[in-house]
């Protein structure tokens, strides 16, 4: 046979490219819901890991899905998302695609005049988890930004008071393995719990210095040393998220001292009050998880 | 205007091929020996860079991205055939150098004496595969930047090849021990160029 | 059968050393051995098959577009392998990123397609692959035993170099940081062609 003519050539391609994409097709189809799910674990690993809790799941040898879910479902009582005031839209927390957000976040900064950046602002999805210990509710919020290499990303929980770090957890795409990468390791992120949220007052992101970490500092974490740009990119980072979640934390924490004193929620004397009211009931109809 | 200049900068010094990703390392090293082949080469890999990393970025952002189809009817919007990118990547780019060189020997001979013979050696070069995977996994916000990064990284490559080949043209004269001769030299000098390049991962961009 | 097929590219003619084939993809991988096993056993499962593969299709192929053909077969074995991954080793495959694609590029498969499987049988072709990808896998994983000890004090992630010895802890070591830095991968190639080529004196070049 003529292995050499244009037919023969054409319809030998054509077989070859419909077998692989056939075989292709196929393992995608199959290994599909396995790749999601390993997805979806990992999130809820992070979440989970902000809170201090599910630590133990890289010594468990088997079922590791199972028990990361069932803690997951155990503890985030609650996941709902906001918008720029602070508010709860509709929509599932789990699902947002943190990257877009930072994409947005990004495009704000770049936006030629104020309108485009207000209808930019309009659109931010930030999902915010609730986790119950022991009847305290952690408020676990996540992060994402660019980092040396790629992308970093991490999940923060605050205590109830709105004003303590209770943990964090941080992880990256492609940092440089020992120096970058240490932002993922117990050594750097167990630094955040106890911290504060603000400074003298002012709403301070976590600084991370070098030599940080001392009593006297509330807000210092030390830095991973010989990663001076990922330390900082992640700085930004949390700087940036926060500053969007402030009007909800602010919210809270004027719900928090309503609640100490005899206004309370119900009662609509203050606009603060009301806000705070309807995003308790809109957020306790949504389902928690899926 | 600023970010694209940023990204060129950073594509070429910060984020180089071949010092940072060790991408290309086959050709770079064995068509390293002269200044102008490498030139050459240097010039052919910007030239399928620059053109491949557009073309798969729109393939990536209409049709193989998670849920890129909605484009032609709402209901795609959970198809994701983001498995093929590999093989429709790597088919534009065998594709596109096929069809250079074929219009190259046709039109230009003189061209084509010169660079045509590269052109083959590039489809399995794996800087320019590695643009387009890069491209995907970074997640470029348009073509013009998918373009600006397919250019930088091409000059980068072009930039670490040419100085490469100027090194080991003056190398031919040193002493170096015998076993080292030739490739072993090749690989401590590129190991310290790209120590020599990490200095420019200070910039701030 | 003839034992240079598997001899020969683990010593004398070893993909990495000698021809300086398949460097691109990989070196980027050894900063940990996890990632250098996955990467190095995922390169001769591909090298090894797509040989195999290619070898049983030598004689319908049509010549012009041949290139492109094994271009088609090898990305087959990568995207499964890349899909193997993500379901069952998704830590590993987060790790090796991009360079899991890159092995497509790897210039070790298409040569050994090129000068061997075309012109031989299917299992002597899946032989001369595997022992191809096989000579390279054994620098990917030495480099990155290397890095990994002296770099982070580790292997496979496991603590190697007892805590008490660290500076931070009163002793007098500290791991060298200059190791996980990708240059370092190239120096170390560069060191392991220097012995080989002090003990092996005929491939030294003029």
């Amino acid at each position: 046979m003529n292995t050499n003519s244009n037919l023969y050539t054409i319809v030998y391609s054509t077989i070859l490219v419909v077998v692989v994409a056939g075989v292709l097709a196929f393992v995608s189809m199959a290994l599909k819901p396995k790749q999601q799910e390993n997805i979806a674990l990992e999130k809820m690993q992070n979440i989970l890991n902000a809170a201090a809790l599910g630590e133990d799941a890289a010594q468990l040898k088997s079922n590791k899905a199972a028990y990361i879910k069932g803690l997951y479902a155990e503890h985030i009582t609650n996941s709902y998302i906001l918008n720029i005031e602070g508010k709860v839209i509709d929509g599932e927390a789990f699902d947002v695609d943190l990257k877009a957000q930072y994409n947005i976040m990004k495009a704000i900064g770049n936006a030629k005049d104020d309108a485009t950046a207000q209808a930019l602002k309009s659109k931010l999805q930030l999902p915010v988890f609730v986790c119950t210990i022991d009847s305290m509710d952690l408020n676990i919020f996540p992060c994402y930004g660019a980092g040396l290499w790629g992308p970093i990303w991490g999940y923060l929980s605050v205590e109830d008071d709105f004003a303590t770090l209770h943990g964090a957890i941080f992880d990256h795409k492609s940092e440089t393995p020992g120096l970058g990468a240490e932002i993922a390791k117990p050594k750097f992120y167990s630094q955040f719990a106890g911290k504060k949220l603000e400074k003298e007052g002012k709403f301070h992101s976590i600084d991370i210095v070098k030599g940080g970490g001392q009593v006297e500092n509330s807000n210092g974490v030390d830095a991973v040393s010989g990663a001076t740009i990922t330390s900082r990119s992640l700085q930004e980072t949390m700087a940036a998220w926060f500053a969007e979640y402030m009007p909800y934390i602010n919210l809270k924490r004027e719900a928090v001292e309503a609640e100490n004193s005899p206004c309370c929620c119900g009662s609509d004397t203050t606009g603060v009050c009301t806000n705070s009211c309807q995003a308790e009931t809109s957020h306790a109809t949504s389902s928690p998880i899926k | 205007m600023q970010d694209y200049i940023n990204l060129f900068v950073k594509s070429i010094f910060v984020d180089n091929m071949v010092f940072a990703f060790f991408l290309g390392m086959c050709s770079f090293l064995a068509v390293s020996k002269s200044v102008k082949t490498a030139t050459g080469l240097g010039i052919a890999v910007v030239f399928v860079l620059a053109v491949t990393l557009p073309i798969n970025y729109l393939l990536n952002r209409y049709i193989l991205a998670p849920g890129a189809l909605v484009w032609l009817n709402p209901e795609y919007a959970t198809l994701d055939l983001s498995f093929l990118s590999f093989i429709v990547f790597i088919a534009v780019i065998a594709a596109f150098v096929q069809i250079v060189e074929m219009v190259v020997e046709k039109y230009s001979p003189t061209l084509y004496s010169s660079l045509g013979i590269f052109l083959p050696l590039i489809a399995v070069n794996c800087a320019v595969l590695g643009g387009s995977l890069f491209m995907q996994e970074r997640g470029y916000a348009n073509v013009g930047e998918a373009f600006t990064f397919g250019l930088g990284s091409g000059f980068g490559w072009m930039l670490a090849i040419v100085t490469m080949a100027a090194i080991r043209e003056k190398l031919s004269y040193s002493n170096v021990p015998k076993p080292l001769k030739g490739l072993g030299i090749s690989f401590i000098i590129t190991g310290l160029m790209g120590i020599a390049f990490m200095s420019f991962m200070g910039i701030k961009l | 059968m003839n034992k240079d097929i598997y001899r020969k590219p683990i010593f004398t003619a070893n993909p990495i050393t000698v021809l300086v084939l398949g460097i691109c993809s990989a070196l980027a991988v050894t900063v940990q051995l996890k990632g250098a096993c996955v990467m190095a056993l995922s390169v001769t499962l591909v090298t090894g098959f797509s040989s195999m593969i290619v070898s049983m299709l030598r004689n319908t192929i049509p010549n012009r577009i041949r290139i492109i053909v094994q271009l088609l077969i090898v990305a087959l074995f990568v995207i499964l392998i890349d899909q193997f991954l993500k379901a069952y080793a998704y830590d590993v495959s987060k790790q090796l990123s991009v360079y899991i694609g890159l092995i497509i590029t790897n210039c070790i498969i298409m040569g050994r397609i090129e000068a061997f499987a075309l012109g031989n049988k299917p299992i002597p072709s899946l032989i001369d692959g595997l022992a191809n990808g096989f000579g390279y896998g054994m620098i990917l994983v030495f480099i990155a035993f290397i890095r990994e000890l002296l770099g982070s004090g580790t292997l496979f992630g496991y603590q190697i170099i007892p805590q008490s010895w660290y500076v931070a802890n009163g002793g007098f070591y500290e791991n060298n940081g200059l190791m996980i830095l990708p240059p370092m991968a190239l120096i170390l190639v560069g060191c392991i062609i220097w012995i080989q080529r002090s003990v092996q004196k005929d491939l030294q070049e003029k």
